[in-house]
């Protein structure tokens, strides 16, 4: 036989399964639309630590309805997310490993040293959501004054998440 | 209705990068079995995403007189695949397997069953053993049928030296295949 009908016989069709082809379609869209809207850099980028950061994406995503910018994910040799970043409205900040920097989670540290401040458009929606994935809840949903709307709530891993909405039609900034 | 042709889409996409989803969906599935032959399906559905991306990424380099984007894409997809050199060797090892067993259960006599064992293992062996250009010449020609054309646009080859190349791998194998013959190929 001649070499290359040898060359053939090892010639053997992969089985795929039905939906294949969606990953490299969501690979190729992402760094599409990485041209058409670059990443936007903010000047100042809180950096939160997490142990498992694609854990704490997936809950920061659907608790808190962030959104992961996929062009920032750094990913491991062994498929895990080592860090990414997530906006939500304007603002951004970035998951990262726990131990890089010298930034620890609240779950291994025993204590959170800082707590976030979002401002939400609907905040008893966004409570609702938050509720009903899983958040704890550690400052009620309450009216403060009659300023603003608030509560509290823990990620899985601990940090401290204090999302309000601005009752009266005053932009913050004169606020403070 | 008539679809414009590839090099008329990639063109678009220059200024309208949203148009390179219509490469995609014309050729990926191809690209995926390309891959997925080498590497398994497993690896395919990961390295697809990836050689889309570069070809997104480099779309300015593309020959805009070339009406098919298919051999640029499977030039790309032969690059991305040297990387993976180890899973290739493991399916390779794993479809030599298999294909001595089709062989043994058709002829049912043992002898002829080791036969074909240590065949397709010396075949698979040979294969790996070609230098990386040679290697891919080779597959690109046997599994994927491409013609000497596409071959010479996947490689960015003249055709010339795509046939010489393959004639150099053929050559090569027959080296490689004779049961005498303990001598490998030297590397590039």
């Amino acid at each position: 036989m001649k070499p290359v009908d040898l060359v053939r016989k090892l010639r053997r069709e992969p089985a795929f399964k039905p939906a294949a082809l969606d990953r490299g379609k969501a690979v190729l869209m992402a760094a599409v639309r990485q041209e058409v809207q670059p990443m936007r850099r903010p000047t100042i980028v809180p950096r939160v630590p997490y142990e498992d950061v694609g854990a704490a994406l997936s809950f920061l995503e659907r608790a808190f309805g962030f959104r992961e910018v996929l062009a920032a994910r750094g990913v491991r040799a062994d498929g895990g997310i080592d860090h990414t970043m997530v906006e939500f409205g304007d603002g951004m900040i970035g998951l990262g490993a726990q131990g890089a920097h010298g930034a620890f989670s609240p779950k291994r540290a025993g204590t959170a040293t800082q707590y976030i401040v979002v401002h939400v458009d609907d905040i008893d929606a966004h409570h609702q959501r938050a509720v009903a994935s899983g958040a704890e809840i550690v400052s009620r949903l309450h009216d403060h004054l009659r300023d603003y709307r608030v509560y509290e709530a823990l990620d899985l891993e601990g940090h401290r998440w204090r999302f309000l909405q601005w009752l009266q039609a005053v932009p913050p900034t004169e606020r403070r | 209705m008539s679809s414009p042709p590839d090099a008329e889409v990639i063109g678009r996409s220059l200024d309208e990068p949203e148009a390179f989803g219509l490469i995609y969906d014309r050729h990926a599935a191809t690209l995926l079995r390309f891959l997925g032959r080498r590497v398994g399906a497993g690896g395919a559905e990961g390295l697809v995403g990836e050689l889309f991306r570069i070809a997104f990424e480099q779309r300015k380099t593309f020959d805009l007189s070339r009406t098919s984007a298919l051999p640029w894409l499977y030039g790309i997809g032969s690059n991305l695949l040297l990387k993976h050199r180890r899973g290739e060797a493991r399916r390779l090892r794993a479809s030599a397997r298999m294909a001595a067993a089709g062989e043994a259960s058709d002829k049912r006599a043992s002898a002829k069953a080791l036969d074909a064992r240590l065949l397709f293992q010396r075949v698979a062996g040979a294969i790996e053993a070609l230098p990386d250009g040679e290697r891919e010449a080779l597959l690109l020609f046997a599994w994927e049928d491409l013609s000497y054309q596409s071959m010479a646009e996947a490689l960015e080859l003249p055709i010339g030296t795509v046939r010489s190349r393959l004639n150099r791998a053929r050559a090569h194998l027959r080296e490689l295949l004779e049961p005498k013959g303990e001598r490998r190929v030297k590397p590039r």
